[in-house]
């Protein structure tokens, strides 16, 4: 039986391939969706899964997390720097580093930190080693530059029309491993150098540390030559000041960073003008400092490890009042994955839409493939094959043509998710986890048994035909 | 090698008021060699179809042997059919992609029957009907070598009855005579009863008897077994 239905199908095997193709696209459709949501979902779950609590300054939940987590470029408000110092002595608090962006290398963004958060989010380094100068940088596994490469960052970005710092370089120390988050693609620099490369915190910020007592000359120095370097910036179309002014500026500001409220706009071209009051210097071969005195600057996020659950729950409450906004970025993702559970849910009826439609269209095609084989299908019964024979025979050729077409299909959605998994990964760093779970296993079963349902119908219509009638048509 | 019997049979189809098909009796001894003639509307695709047990008979009986076929359900029909009737159609109705041992072994292979034995008696056919290579693909055959290899497919399982229907008529002379030989000898052989509808004058002149069909009614009953013989 099957030697015949191979040779029917050979036969007619341009019309097998068309209903292959059918099924395989409106399959591919559905699973793509399926998976790419699930994916996104389990992927950016894994990135936010080793900051347990993000403070911000007061303004959107959203945007705190997708900046501090996912490093989207967007203009944060800054949380006072006395917050980080508080955060940092609270007994209930394991560790709080400050998180400050604004910066780019070569379309990767440069993220000022410090080396406890490195050590406890990541797994370790593939080469080198850890910062320990303020000139120094350590890359993510996704970024692509060798050991010892010199990084000079771009304020914004460069599609953005930012432009590079003319002083400021750093010079990679190590590299580390990959964590499947979008902190893979991020240049990671002490947050110092940060706000020194920014002009913020050079009279302030660790001063308190005695042992950093010379570390504040030298910057002032640096404070000073800015002004110079300024000159160089006026290529930017809004670049309103003067080099006078602009240092003049500048040298005004100083005492009070923290009135930059929107200092770290990472992107927004609007904010290049801001930029332009507070071009720094980094000392590159001072030593890091992270203990954080109550004048430290402005910060758009400070990722915290709680040391209990508990202390969790009590610090955002806390953390939740007047200028500051606690979040856990696990809940901010569950906010968000609600919508984009309505865009599935929006996208699997189209996939269901288009299922049904194609199964319609499966329907007649083969209802009118079996009035025209009505002979040959006569033919099998007046020589003798039995009903079932028949009804088997009708009804295996489609079921394998669609369910080879709900195979392939499965596979292109696979794919399909894949590469769209890759991209966004490339674009992101955020690794997703594509891939089958018992669930698709249900889903193919579902479509399976439609499939067999569905090839029942010109079954059917084959098994209740008269062999004469057959054979006088 | 089984003889038929019909009594009263009547076959009409909706919508018509005469029947299309009326035979009151008709005894066709095992192992005779009939022809049935007349006219395209005449009734003898009907018959054909009524005693190869395709078509329902609703009203009359009609006896092979000891089993009256107008008692059987549709699946036990298939069955006897399958067992009993070797059909040969003008169209051949062959299965393209398969080769001709296949295409003799289907309806066996798809009624669950084939073995061993029958492989080999498939084999034995196709030398019997003349044909040399069993794994030809049909589609590649003559008109004349089609219908050798529906012959042979016919004789598979040893039918008591071979029931022809025009199996000369789409072939050229020559064919068509060397495909009536076939017939005659493979039915004598086996001791098959042999009923062939055909137009054929000089296949019909070689059968014991001749039935005129018209109008539903058999309107002559000629014993040619003479001329035949």
């Amino acid at each position: 039986m099957i030697g015949f239905i191979l040779a029917d199908l050979r036969r007619l095997w341009l019309g097998g391939a068309v209903v292959v193709l059918l099924v395989a696209l409106a399959t591919a459709l559905g699973v793509a969706v399926t998976l790419q949501e699930r994916s996104l979902r389990l992927g950016s779950a894994r990135a936010a899964d080793k900051f347990d609590l993000v403070v911000g300054a007061a303004g959107s939940e959203t945007q705190l997390v997708l900046s501090s987590i996912f490093l989207q470029p967007a203009p944060l408000p800054l949380v006072d720097g006395s917050v980080l110092t508080k955060l940092a002595a609270d007994p209930r608090v394991d560790w709080a580093a400050p998180v400050g962006f604004g910066d780019s290398f070569a379309g990767y963004p440069i993220i000022g930190t410090t080396t406890k958060l490195v050590a406890n989010t990541t797994t370790g380094f593939a080469e080198g080693k850890m910062f320990a100068l303020e000139g120094e940088a350590v890359l993510g596994a996704a970024v692509d530059l060798p050991l010892g490469a010199e990084i000079k960052p771009m304020h914004g970005t460069a599609e953005t029309g930012g432009h590079t710092h003319a002083g400021p370089a750093y010079k990679v120390t190590g590299k580390l491993q990959p964590t499947g988050t979008p902190w893979d693609r991020a240049i990671l620099v002490p947050i110092q150098a940060v706000w020194h490369v920014h002009g913020l915190g050079e009279d302030h910020g660790h001063h308190d540390d005695d042992e950093d007592a010379h570390e504040g000359e030298h910057h002032e120095g640096d404070g000073h030559d800015h002004a110079h370097d300024g000159e160089d910036h006026h290529e930017d179309g809004d670049a309103h000041a003067e080099g006078q002014a602009d240092h003049a500026r500048t040298v005004a500001e100083k005492p009070a960073p923290q009135s930059q409220k929107y200092a770290f706009a990472l992107g927004a071209a609007s904010s290049a003008h801001v930029e332009e009051d507070h071009h720094g210097r980094i000392d590159p071969d001072a030593p890091i400092v992270e203990t954080f005195g109550p004048s430290t600057p402005g910060l758009p996020a400070i990722l915290v490890k709680p040391k209990t659950i508990a202390d969790a729950y009590r610090l955002r409450q806390e953390y939740r009042t007047g200028s500051t906004l606690g979040v856990f970025p696990g809940e901010v993702l569950t906010r968000l994955y609600a919508t984009l559970g309505d865009a599935k849910m929006v996208l699997s009826a189209v996939a269901a839409g288009s299922q049904g439609l194609v199964a319609a269209a499966l329907v007649l095609v083969t209802v009118i493939h079996v009035g025209q084989r009505r002979r040959q299908i006569g033919a099998l019964r007046a020589f003798g094959a039995p009903r079932a024979s028949v009804f088997t025979i009708v009804w295996l050729e489609l079921f394998l043509l669609v369910a080879l077409g709900i195979g392939i299909g499965f596979l292109l959605g696979l794919g399909a998710a894949q590469i769209g998994a890759q991209l966004f990964t490339a674009k992101s760093g955020v690794i997703l986890p594509v891939g089958f779970t018992r669930e698709d296993m249900r889903l193919a079963l579902i479509f399976l048994g439609f499939a067999a349902i569905l090839a029942a119908v010109p079954a059917l219509l084959a098994y209740r035909q008269s062999p004469a009638t057959a054979l006088r048509a | 090698m089984l003889p038929l019997k019909i009594e009263n049979l009547a076959v009409s189809f909706p919508g018509l008021t005469t029947p299309v098909l009326a035979i009151e009796t008709l005894d066709i001894a095992a192992g005779s060699r009939v022809a049935l003639t007349g006219d395209s509307g005449s009734g003898k695709s009907t018959l054909i179809n009524i005693i190869a047990g395709l078509e329902r008979v609703r009203s009359g009986r009609v006896h092979w042997g000891a089993d009256n076929i107008a008692d059987f359900s549709e699946g036990r029909r298939d069955r006897w059919r399958a067992a009993n009737i070797g059909l040969v159609m003008q169209d051949f109705h062959l299965f393209p992609g398969l080769s001709a041992l296949d295409n003799i072994l289907l309806p066996a292979l798809l009624s669950r029957v084939a073995n061993a034995d029958l492989v080999q008696r498939a084999q034995t056919l196709l030398s019997t009907v003349g044909l040399k290579r069993p794994e030809q693909h049909i589609e590649t055959m003559s008109r004349g070598e089609m219908q050798r290899v529906a012959i042979a497919r016919a004789l598979l399982r040893q039918p008591g009855v071979i029931i022809a229907d025009e199996p000369t008529a789409s072939l050229d002379l020559e064919s068509g005579e060397a495909v009536g030989d076939l017939l005659l000898s493979v039915a004598a052989d086996a001791g098959s009863t042999l009923i062939i509808a055909t137009h054929d004058p000089r296949l019909i002149e070689r059968l014991d008897r001749r039935l005129s069909l018209r109008s539903g009614r058999i309107t002559g009953d000629t014993d040619t077994k003479d001329i035949a013989a």
